[in-house]
Order: structure tokens, then sequence, then C-alpha cells
């Protein structure tokens, strides 16, 4: 899919999911095979304020939300066992830099991988959406980091052969995001337009 | 880092920031005819996870006037208001009744981005006077966003960095009450070591 970055306009897309590829809901948890699931997993939660570089393992009656400037919002999700996990993706090469995995695209999208697996869910049953990645100001600064978060966390996806849904990503406004478990559905944010379900 | 470790180091901060803030509260007050003063709030180095509860009401959409640092090194000033803060300030410079943002015209957009400019002159002129460098501000630039948004922005070159940003905090006070407006001051990590080593503050 050819993709254009626009300085100033959001990207929007949806992409169509094919029927065969969305099995029926599953409602008990499996444990990872072989593992023991509560030495592996880490707590998943209902609530859930994602801060920089932080990564959140949401429950099936989970919400989490965050608000993105440049950085990008990358929602994992299982529809079958509607477990979640939900990243505030600060950079996108952690290039021998230090900082925990969920700061970096090229260490988050596996480490939020690895942490769905402890819940027992397949990584090939697993939807991506991705929002974020504003150039909110002229600066001297790291100008176009936006646009290099978006692109570094579309490359991981592809290398771990993660669906991307849907897209919300680049222009010039911050948004708040809001990811609810129970549908699916991501709540995009964005000053003076109406807000949007992607 | 330890609450007393953190202690020391914004009081270390403090001999940088305080000047600063003195001679920026100085400006603002000739600006406003004595009606609106600053005062330090916090200087924190704090991990970017928490950058979103740093600031109150951060998570919500202000009115914020940014501004880069030029010269020697480099960094962000933003001043960051809420609503009706915005529309009281500008009323009172304009010495007329406040308006909601969404009816502002030229004027009332110029006068608070003159104010941040005012702001961060001053400011940047003490720092200069501390540090001998020379640092100025670029011309200011208003967005009406979500505060945390645009931190996150401001903090990115230090976030390349290191995993704790340094942000020192403003308050201002309007006919002697707190009003829910903040001037953050963001160094680049440049900046950051040669403020830090003027004053032999440890790294987190």
């Amino acid at each position: 899919m050819s993709r254009t970055f626009n300085d100033s306009l959001p990207s929007v897309a949806i992409h169509p999911v094919p029927k065969h590829s969305m099995p029926a809901a599953i409602n008990s948890l499996k444990p990872a095979a072989g593992r023991s699931a509560s030495a592996m997993r880490e707590e998943a939660v209902t609530t859930a304020s994602v801060g920089m570089g932080q990564i959140a393992i949401l429950s099936p009656e989970g919400v989490g939300t965050a608000v993105l400037g440049s950085c990008v919002g990358l929602t994992l999700y299982d529809p079958n066992l509607r477990f979640a996990a939900m990243a505030h993706i600060v950079l996108p090469s952690s290039d021998n830099r230090t900082g925990g995995v969920g700061k970096f695209a090229d260490t988050a999208v596996e480490a939020m991988v690895t942490k769905l697996r402890s819940f027992g869910i397949d990584p090939a049953k697993l939807t991506a959406k991705l929002t974020g990645g504003a150039s909110m100001f002229e600066t001297k600064g790291p100008f176009q980091i936006g646009k290099q978060n978006i692109d570094a966390v579309l490359e991981r996806l592809a290398a771990c052969r993660i669906r991307l849904l849907s897209e919300h990503v680049g222009g010039t406004q911050g948004r708040r995001v809001t990811f609810q478990c129970r549908t699916g559905q991501l709540l995009v944010e964005v000053i003076g337009s109406t807000p949007i379900v992607i | 880092m330890e609450s007393n470790q953190q202690a020391a180091v914004c009081i270390e901060w403090e001999q940088v920031f305080g000047p600063a803030i003195e001679a920026a509260s100085r400006a603002m007050s000739t600006w406003t005819q004595g009606r609106v003063t600053l005062s330090l709030d916090e200087i924190r180095e704090l991990p970017l996870v928490e950058l979103g509860e740093a600031i109150q009401g951060g998570q919500e959409i202000a009115t914020v006037v940014a501004l880069d640092v030029r010269g020697d090194v480099g960094g962000q000033f933003l001043l960051t208001v809420d609503d009706d803060g915005a529309a009281k300030l500008a009323g009172l410079l304009l010495n007329r009744a406040p308006r909601p943002f969404a009816e502002w015209d030229e004027i009332e957009r110029s006068a608070l981005m003159e104010t941040g400019n005012i702001l961060g002159s001053a400011y940047l002129s003490a720092l200069t006077n501390i540090t001998g460098l020379s640092l100025f501000p670029s011309p200011p630039q208003m967005l009406r966003d979500y505060v945390v948004g645009i931190l996150e922005q401001a903090v990115m070159a230090q976030a390349i960095e290191s995993d704790y940003v340094l942000l020192a905090r403003t308050c201002f006070r309007h006919l002697e009450e707190d009003v829910d407006w903040n001037m953050i001051f963001v160094p680049s990590p440049e900046l950051m070591d040669l403020l830090r080593n003027s004053i032999n503050v440890p790294n987190v």
C-alpha cells in the first residue's frame, strides 16, 4: 500500500478486513501452552492512561487512553480474547540508546507481542491500529520525528506480520485517543474536528 | 531519584532559574501594569512517562505560545494558558472585556504572542547573563491544542538522550490570585549540560 505523508493534513485510513480472517469470539482465557501463565504474564488492567514510553496491557473490559503529539500510539488487539496492548512510542529506533522497550518503535512492537503471548494470545490473530505522529510546531529540534515514528512502526508491524486495520496519523494537531477492548474501537479526538472512531 | 536527592537537585537548579524567573516577572509586571506576576513553581527532572501528569490540565486543551531557544544552544519555551485565562489576559492587555478564543481577532492573538515573546526574552536574557551564552527566542508561534501533545514535541531532544526530562515551571498570579497559566522551559540536552556544569548538579 502506498502512503503519502502530508505535513499539514492527517492521514486517515481504514483497511478492509477479509471476513474469513475474523473467527468467532472465545470467552475463556487459555494460558500459554507449556508455560505457567501466572509466571509469565504481567497484570492486565481495566483502565490505563498510557504515558510516554509506556506499554499497558488491557483486560477484555479495559479502556486505554493517551494524548499524542509527535509520539505514536499503537494498539495491538486480539478480537477473540479481547486483550490489547497499547503503547505510547516516542522514538523510531533504540539504536544503542537507553530507555524502556516501550519508548522505541523497534522494541515496542515485539515487546507488546511477547506480553500478549503470555495471556495465550496467538500473534497471528493480532490486529493493529496506529495514531499520532503529528508535527505540531516548527522547531530546530527533531522536526520530522513524527513521520519517522510512523514509518518505523509500520516497518515493525510488517516484519511481525501484524495486520494494520486502521490509522489516523500525521498532520499538525495533537490527538487524544481512547481504545475500548470490549468493542475494539479506537476513538480519536482532534481539536476542531468531530471525534472519529477508527 | 530519591526525594531528598530530587530536592537537593532542585535547590541547585534554582540558582539558575530563579533569577530568570525574577526577570520574567518584572517584564510581565511592566507589560500588564503590575497586574500579573510570576513565581517559580518547581524544577523537576522527571521520568518521561510522568510528563502527562506533571502539568495540571496537561491532558486538556489550552492556548500555547511556543518559542524556540536560539543562539549558542537550544531548547523550548512554552506559555500555556487555559481558555478563561487566555480571554482574561487578552482583555487585560487590550483594556477591553474578555472574549472567548473562538471570537478572537488578530489583535488578541498578537497580544498573547507578544506576551510570550516578552517573557521568553526576559527569561533568556537573564540566563545569558548567568551563563555567558548567547540565548534569544525565535518568533513566537501560537497553538491551541492538547498541552501534553505540544510538550511531547518540546521535550523530544531531551528524550533522545535520556529517560528523564528537565522542566522548569512557573506559576502566575493575577491581582494576587493564582491563575491556571504555566511557563515551561525545556532546555536542550546541550544547554542542560552547560547549566548543570555551571552549578555542579549531578546527572540523573
